[in-house]
């Protein structure tokens, strides 16, 4: 609602009665109202799609392919200038930003792509109907219960996604979006509702203030409740819910990582290309998004690739101009390279490119100086060859996600190997990190898989 | 430096909390005192004579200055402030220090904490003297010092430890009880213990450590002698918001007898010698905080995105020039949110306001606690 009016950021299964008072707050530069805090009401809408749950089940795979994918084309095709709009607001990223973002992930939204997904996961998807028959038992993909999806963060399309996730394998969910991605998630819960008879009983969405005190009886109750729970966020968020989900509650975690690349610049021209594009989308703020380049190279190569890395960061923020920054994050940068200007002038180790006001910054220097700071800041680091690079990335194995690779050759399978031992779970060209497929293991699981329970019977 | 050194020593050590301003005439003779420094020329006079003996002492800072737009300043405003994370990565110093403070931070180089190089603990003690006798000693005839501060002669690489441990040398303080270690934790005894005689007290606490001894206490009582006081300080650099500070006051009132009249905030920080306090005891207003510098301290509100600087009202990032660090480095960009006010003094605001909306992306934070930095 660009007027200023609060947009329903809520979408119960039909039946459930309206709220009865409602409180109002922002998501980004939305604002936003939804039904106040109370857990008699979270028992409802959990009970609401716990019964939903037969009907769910008795929609075969392929048929919630169709109906989903169908749904995820519907909303990426109506992407008009003013839902684009209402995305950016939300989400603080600019609308040119918004729209290469959502297309990016509605890709994976597509029929094609979930048939894709299904099929990868599940080679004859009907084990997630029936019991399928194999040489010595049978097996069952059965759809857990109902599913809680809690989302903190600001890119738009990871509450969407998830939700899909849940549904393909039969399982009702509610979804809490995170305050960034409400507007997406609204849409579609609305459309799914308009749309299918059969799912609309399966799907709530409703944003409240994760981590908020006066929501705590609410999420316990929705924790006590939930068969599973996947939770996206920062440190803080998944221990909260670690320390409240009963123990019997499963937890699917999803939390913050880091994305790196590794390039040889002389066997990829074109790979500062892909690094500005890497580093620039999402304005840094994804799980794929690429914060540290190793490149091969001495001192010299890597200054003169950092000067071409700036050039393309900024013809980026021209074309894709990033969202304004927080007070914060503008600190955060003045910081950074009041620091690294400090330290160029200490030892002579670090180099700094800028673009103005900070909308960009290319930092040359030492392994150790690096820290993900976000706000399109690219940290190259020299390294003289393969093994340097894995010595660098030995102490991020925890929250290493994505390896970007140009210049390395097609699947390099020895150095894929190394990158595996050091924590990476998906090693990809770098002109493919912004936008993982539909079927990829995302942060080392199946996305499907880890969601249903396998049964067999002999 | 040296002699620059101790000639600011005696600069500020003769400061007795006034400030004359630009008011007064000047001396023919060249001469001024501390309270002149209120007055622009004085303090740009003496701003550009050390930031020309710092370039002359440290190579490194020479190179950063040289690197900057303003190469040659014409007045301390446009000498480019330092970052305050630099002091995590390199010494910043203008000769050999005589104490190395460190703060508490967890993250960056170096064991992740920055060092604040020191070379005249005289000039220290001078610097913080006057202020701190003007806000929490003024009218005291005899006071006995508790500190929930680490014992300076264990905790020496402290500051403010360091500081604690002047303010419990003043002739007016009847012994110091240190009743804080980083191993045990605070000392409940030994602050009940000091809150039984007649003699006020000057409780000197962080913030932090204040909400551990109320919880320490529970429900029950600890009224300190009439006329004790209580200096608090940090949550400013922790995002303790103003409601807080509020809410924490009202249970210092409840557990320690201690209006919030009789409790001022001190407002430091490892990288400045010189601190600022929200009040001036026992007249101070328990509804206007506002922070005060002595006279040989600059504070500039910036716009976050150009760091242009603002009016005051007006909140921004706050830059505070202190004479007080000729010996490492006077111009300091911090990190906290705040703004001027008309009448000289700071409002400050905690922590500039981050994002409210993060992404899934790994963080600074986060990565350093991971990566063991």
């Amino acid at each position: 609602m660009s007027d200023g009016t609060p947009a329903d950021a809520w979408v119960w299964p039909p039946g459930l009665p309206a709220p009865d008072a409602l409180q109002a707050s922002t998501a980004g530069g939305m604002n936003i109202r939804y039904p106040k805090s109370d857990h008699h009401l979270a028992r409802s809408v959990m009970s609401s799609l716990a019964e939903s749950r037969k009907r769910l089940a008795a929609v075969r795979a392929a048929d919630l392919v169709k109906a989903l994918g169908a749904l995820g084309e519907r909303l990426a095709g109506g992407l008009d200038d003013r839902i684009v709009a209402e995305v950016a607001r939300n989400a603080g990223v600019t609308p040119a930003m918004a729209r290469i973002v959502v297309q990016g992930v509605a890709d994976t939204w597509t029929t094609e792509s979930l048939h894709r997904l299904l099929c990868s996961e599940f080679p004859d998807p009907a084990v997630l109907d029936r019991f399928v028959g194999g040489a010595d038992r049978d097996m069952r993909a059965a759809a857990p219960g109902v599913t809680l999806h809690i989302g903190a963060g600001s890119v738009p399309g990871v509450t969407v996604t998830s939700i899909i996730r849940a549904l393909l394998v039969k399982s009702p969910v509610l979804a809490k979006p995170g305050a960034g991605d409400v507007a997406l998630t609204i849409r579609f819960a609305r459309e799914l509702h308009r749309a299918d008879v059969r799912l609309r009983g399966a799907l709530a969405v409703q944003y409240w203030p994760g981590g908020d005190p006066a929501w705590d009886a609410w999420e316990r109750e929705a924790l006590a409740l939930a068969d599973q729970v996947v939770v996206y966020g920062g440190d803080d968020t998944i221990e909260s819910i670690r320390a409240r989900a009963p123990a019997a509650t499963r937890l699917i975690e999803h939390p913050n990582r880091l994305g790196v690349a590794v390039v040889d610049p002389r066997a990829a021209p074109d790979a500062d290309v892909q690094a500005a594009r890497a580093v620039s989308l999402f304005d840094q703020m994804g799980c794929v998004s690429t914060h540290l380049i190793l490149l091969l190279g001495n001192r010299g190569d890597a200054e003169r690739w950092c000067a071409r890395l700036a050039g393309r960061l900024q013809a980026l923020a021209s074309t894709l101009p990033p969202a304004a920054a927080p007070a914060g994050e503008l600190s955060a940068r003045h910081q950074l390279h009041g620091r690294l200007a400090v330290r160029r002038a200490a030892s002579g180790d670090t180099g700094l490119w800028t673009g103005g006001t900070g909308a960009w910054t290319v930092a040359l220097a030492p392994p150790e100086v690096f820290e993900p700071v976000g706000g399109r800041t690219a940290w190259v680091v020299p390294v003289p060859d393969l093994s340097a690079c894995l010595e660098i990335l030995a102490p991020l194995s925890r929250v290493l996600q994505t390896v970007g690779l140009a210049g390395l050759g097609e699947r390099p399978q020895a150095f894929g190997e190394a990158l595996v031992a050091a924590g990476a779970t998906r090693i990809v060209p770098l002109d493919r990190v912004p936008f993982p497929d539909s079927d990829w293991l995302h942060d080392g699981s199946r996305p499907l898989g880890e969601l249903v329970r396998w049964a067999e019977l002999r | 430096m040296t002699e620059v050194l101790r000639e600011l020593a005696v600069l500020f050590g003769g400061w007795r909390g006034e400030n004359t301003g630009a008011a007064k005439a000047p001396d023919p003779a060249g001469n001024i005192t501390a309270a002149d420094l209120a007055a622009d020329d004085a303090f740009n006079r003496l701003a550009l004579r050390i930031h020309a003996v710092q370039r002359a002492s440290n190579p490194m800072l020479r190179r950063f200055w040289d690197s900057a737009p303003a190469a040659d300043p014409a007045a301390w405003h446009e000498i480019p402030p330092i970052p305050v994370m630099a002091f995590r990565d390199v010494p910043i110093a203008c000769g050999p220090p005589e104490a190395v403070f460190r703060t508490s931070g967890t993250g960056g180089g170096r064991g992740g904490r920055g060092e604040h190089h020191v070379p005249s603990l005289e000039l220290y003690r001078a610097a913080a003297r006057g202020n701190y006798r003007r806000h929490l000693l003024r009218g005291v005839e005899r006071i006995r010092v508790v500190s929930l501060v680490p014992d300076p002669a264990v905790a020496k690489d402290s500051s403010l430890a360091r500081m604690a441990g002047f303010i419990a040398e003043e002739p007016e303080v009847a012994g110091a009880v240190w009743a804080f270690d980083s191993v045990h934790g605070i000392d409940v005894d030994s602050v009940r213990n000091s809150a039984r005689g007649t003699v006020p007290i000057l409780l000197l606490t962080t913030a932090f450590a204040l909400v551990h001894l109320l919880d320490a206490l529970g429900p029950q009582r600890l009224p300190l002698p009439p006329g004790s006081r209580i200096m608090e300080t940090g949550g400013f650099k922790g995002r303790v918001a103003e409601v807080d500070r509020r809410t924490l006051y009202a249970r210092v009132e409840r557990a320690l007898a201690v209006g919030a009249r009789d409790i001022v905030n001190e407002y430091g920080m490892t990288e400045l010698l010189s601190q600022a306090y929200d009040g001036e005891l026992p007249t101070r207003s328990s509804t206007v905080r506002r922070h005060r510098f002595p006279p040989w301290v600059r504070t500039r509100a910036l716009d976050p995105a150009t760091l242009s600087p603002l009016p005051p009202g007006q909140p921004g990032l706050l830059s505070h020039f202190d004479l007080a660090n000729a010996g490492s480095v006077c111009h300091i960009l911090t990190e906290d949110f705040g703004c001027t006010t008309d009448d000289g003094g700071i409002e400050l605001a905690g922590r500039a306001p981050g994002a409210s909306l993060r992404g899934c992306s790994l963080m600074a934070e986060s990565f350093l606690r991971v990566v063991g930095r």
